[in-house]
């Protein structure tokens, strides 16, 4: 299927979180520009990126020469990989020495970032004519996904409305992606239901050229992507939030219970004895290197690398298709989104309000989509013929892709509240999923105890 | 006659030379006592990193909580077998190097140059390298003992493993510092010494039962001290290879201070913990610098 002009335009994120901030975020457009923007305003700086190895980074390095073209402003940067990068802006942002202008970062991140008072609001940069181009056109970004920026600093409450704390850049939802032909030679269908994945976990094991292929793969390690993202999207299609509607806990909820004794089970019989230490980036090589048959609710963006015939050996044999329905027929999922955020104590924050403005304006995102950023947060970006011809050829079947993502698009939401501890409580919720799996005490026990903490975290 | 030691006047070290020496001295002494005691203050705080401003002084609570934390119980265990296993393994490997190598020959000095070159890697890239040679699926770890008929393991994948893999990297990469020392110590025994007892008739074992052995006490005390204060405190190599999992198999009390002031931005909590770790190594490395002391005291008595 494919995003025809004209056509109604996919509500990429919407669910709980988004819904209400759509109108809140339009409405904020910027006002018809009366001066000239003045892209040389900083010219003869340099700014100082800090970055974390993902697609989004090696698209942007060839272009970042015709920013320093445009402006005179000169880009130094630092990529380092997820952990250790905000291991490091942390005692930067913290010691308040300004040492990265902008950075790369997130929802979650920001909610304990912008606590401390160390990022930059971006309202009035947007907002001033002779910094913001008039074609910038902030109503052109997919509402729900540029509302994630937005935060009161009230705990629990408030994302989508207050000051934009960040801009996004990409952002990710989760599918099944799978191996036509070994599933063909196994005699199954792409499961519809988490019931079928589980019904066929058994008979997920293959042999293939390179010795024996296994069932399926997803991240699972000890940190809080598992309860929010990937086994996040499994939970939510059960119907567990971690907070229902009056506030309350449900992480040890008959639901949320069912949903990780089935996650156990699928991993127990369908992954390899190492599956309990599996991190994103092991996910998406394991897949791409033709060692599983499935990879299960990863990210979607990953898609350019299996794509990639220099960095996958399964390019020519991959398929994709939206996550399994849960128990009840729904499908809820979970979304990601990496944005980029102006530091506080910025030595130049002029020129880093040019970089960010260049960097989303709708020309740069065709340019880094077309590079392999996935997926486009612009909306004109997805109707551009170039980049919808590049995501067309995605899949088993032409369009396969992008009609999966658009499905997981149209239930995917910024789900967990915003909190500045947020990271510390999943880390511990998925620690009493892992418990589980390892044998230490049984699923009811270890969700009700890690409940306990969590609920301590949030009132202590 | 040696000549009669001369005090600090009759040295000709003058009032403001002393001062202008001590300067120095004090120096350091406050560039050490200040992070010290600054960070013990920490530790009697409720200090998170994105809480501007809002610190407050909650006296001995982190360590109250701490005591009171299952995990920190875990992880103080951990620290102890980490480096009971490291100094059990690595001081008699190391001794089995080192008496190896004080056999004169010709491939002597090639096997010396061998030994020390995991020294000069650095833990992380140790750690890292490890990681991926112990890879269950395509870790060339496994590959090989396919050959001997062993089915693959998850080495750093399984809370049962993950503790002596990390212990088997650590000694892969510190054992030639056991051995270079415990080397060292061989060779100061007097040839005089070995010469005479095989004059006398006594066996290559006997000779390093009853002459070799005794004799490197004090170097066998230095080597425990090194390598125990070193695993306290060692984070690199566990964190490059399981990050503290699976599970809590490899969190250690370092990892865990790591990770409450580095993921979770609490400071005061992390440096309760890192104040449980200096205590403890500060004791267990005391008693072992006494007992050294004592045996270098008792051989030059000798």
């Amino acid at each position: 299927m494919q995003l025809k002009a004209g056509a109604p335009r996919p509500n990429l994120i919407a669910g709980g979180l988004f819904a209400a901030a759509l109108a809140a975020s339009t409405a904020l457009a910027p006002l018809p520009a009366a001066a000239e923007t003045n892209w040389r305003a900083a010219e003869g700086s340099t700014i100082n990126l800090l970055l974390i190895s993902h697609p989004f980074v090696d698209s942007l390095k060839p272009l970042l020469p015709e920013f320093t073209e445009k402006t005179g402003i000169k880009v130094t940067f630092e990529e380092l990989a997820e952990q250790p990068g905000f291991e490091k802006l942390l005692a930067d942002l913290s010691s308040k020495t300004g040492s990265y202008d902008v950075f790369m970062t997130s929802p979650l991140n920001n909610w304990q970032y912008a606590t401390g008072g160390w990022l930059e609001p971006l309202d009035d940069y947007i907002a001033d004519p002779k910094l913001t181009a008039a074609d910038y056109d902030l109503a052109d970004f997919i509402p729900g996904v540029l509302a994630s920026g937005r935060w009161t600093l009230e705990p629990l409450k408030g994302v989508g409305e207050g000051k934009l704390w960040a801009l996004p850049i990409n952002f990710e939802s989760y599918q099944l992606a799978y191996r036509p032909s070994l599933m063909k030679k196994l005699g199954l269908e792409v499961p519809k239901t988490y019931a079928e994945l589980l019904a066929m976990a058994d008979k997920l094991k293959t042999d293939g050229p390179n010795g024996p292929v296994n069932g399926i793969i997803t991240r699972f390690d000890h940190y809080w992507d598992l309860p929010y993202l990937t086994f996040g999207t499994m939970l939510q299609s059960y119907g567990v939030e971690m907070l229902d509607a009056d506030g309350k806990l449900q992480i040890c909820s008959p639901a949320s219970i069912q949903a990780t004794e089935d996650f156990i089970t699928l991993i127990k019989k369908a992954s390899p004895p190492d599956a309990g230490a599996f991190t994103w980036d092991q996910a998406m090589q394991g897949f791409a290197s033709g060692q599983y048959i499935m990879s299960f609710n990863e990210a979607n963006l990953f898609a350019p690398v299996y794509e990639d015939p220099k960095q996958s050996s399964i390019s020519d044999d991959v398929g994709y298709a939206p996550t399994p329905l849960g128990p009840d027929g729904k499908r809820a999922a979970a979304a990601w989104i990496w944005s980029l955020s102006m530091n506080s104590a910025a030595k130049n924050k002029t020129a880093a309000w040019l970089f960010l403005e260049w960097v989303t304006s709708k020309d740069v995102s065709v340019k880094t989509a077309l590079a392999g950023n996935m997926n486009p947060v612009r909306k004109s970006v997805w109707d551009d013929p170039k980049v919808t011809a590049l995501m067309e050829s995605w899949g088993e079947t032409p369009g396969q892709y992008v009609a999966a993502a658009k499905t997981e698009a149209e239930v995917a939401a910024l789900r967990f509240p915003p909190h500045p501890e947020l990271t510390r409580m999943l880390d511990r919720w998925a620690e009493a999923i892992q418990q589980s799996y390892f044998g230490q005490g049984d699923v009811k026990t270890n969700l009700c105890a890690a409940q306990d903490d969590i609920q301590a975290m949030i009132a202590p | 006659m040696p000549p009669r030691r001369k005090d600090a006047s009759e040295n000709g070290l003058a009032r403001g030379t002393f001062l202008l020496l001590l300067a120095p001295a004090l120096i350091l002494l406050f560039l050490s006592l200040y992070p010290f005691l600054s960070g013990l203050y920490t530790s009697l705080t409720d200090q998170k990193l994105y809480a501007a401003g809002g610190t407050r002084f909650v006296g001995f609570a982190n360590f109250v909580r701490l005591a009171g934390t299952p995990l920190f119980w875990t992880a103080l265990g951990n620290t102890l077998s980490y480096t009971a296993l490291v100094v059990a393994i690595q001081l008699p490997l190391g001794l089995a190097f080192a008496l190896l190598l004080d056999v004169p020959g010709r491939l002597q000095s090639f096997f010396r140059s061998v030994l020390v070159l995991p020294l000069l890697i650095p833990p992380v890239v140790a750690g890292l390298m490890w990681k991926t040679m112990m890879q269950p699926q395509q870790g060339v770890l496994n590959y090989l003992l396919s050959f001997l008929g062993i089915d693959p393991q998850p080495w750093l994948a399984n809370p049962a493993t993950a503790m002596i893999s990390v212990v088997l990297i650590d000694t892969w990469l510190f054992t030639p510092l056991a051995a270079i020392i415990l080397l060292a110590g061989l060779q100061s025994i007097s040839v005089e010494l070995t010469e005479a007892a095989r004059v006398d008739g006594a066996s290559p074992w006997q000779i390093v039962r009853r002459i070799k052995l005794p004799l490197l006490g004090p170097y066998v005390l230095l080597v425990a001290l090194f390598r125990v204060s070193d695993a306290l405190k060692s984070l690199e190599i566990i964190y490059a290879t399981t990050r503290g999992g699976p599970l809590n198999a490899t969190r250690t009390l370092h990892v865990m201070a790591y990770e409450e002031a580095y993921r979770w931005s609490n400071l005061g909590r992390a440096m309760a913990i890192v104040f449980v770790l200096w205590a403890l190594c500060y004791a267990i490395s005391g008693t072992l610098l006494a007992l050294w002391q004592r045996q270098e005291a008792r051989r030059y008595a000798r």
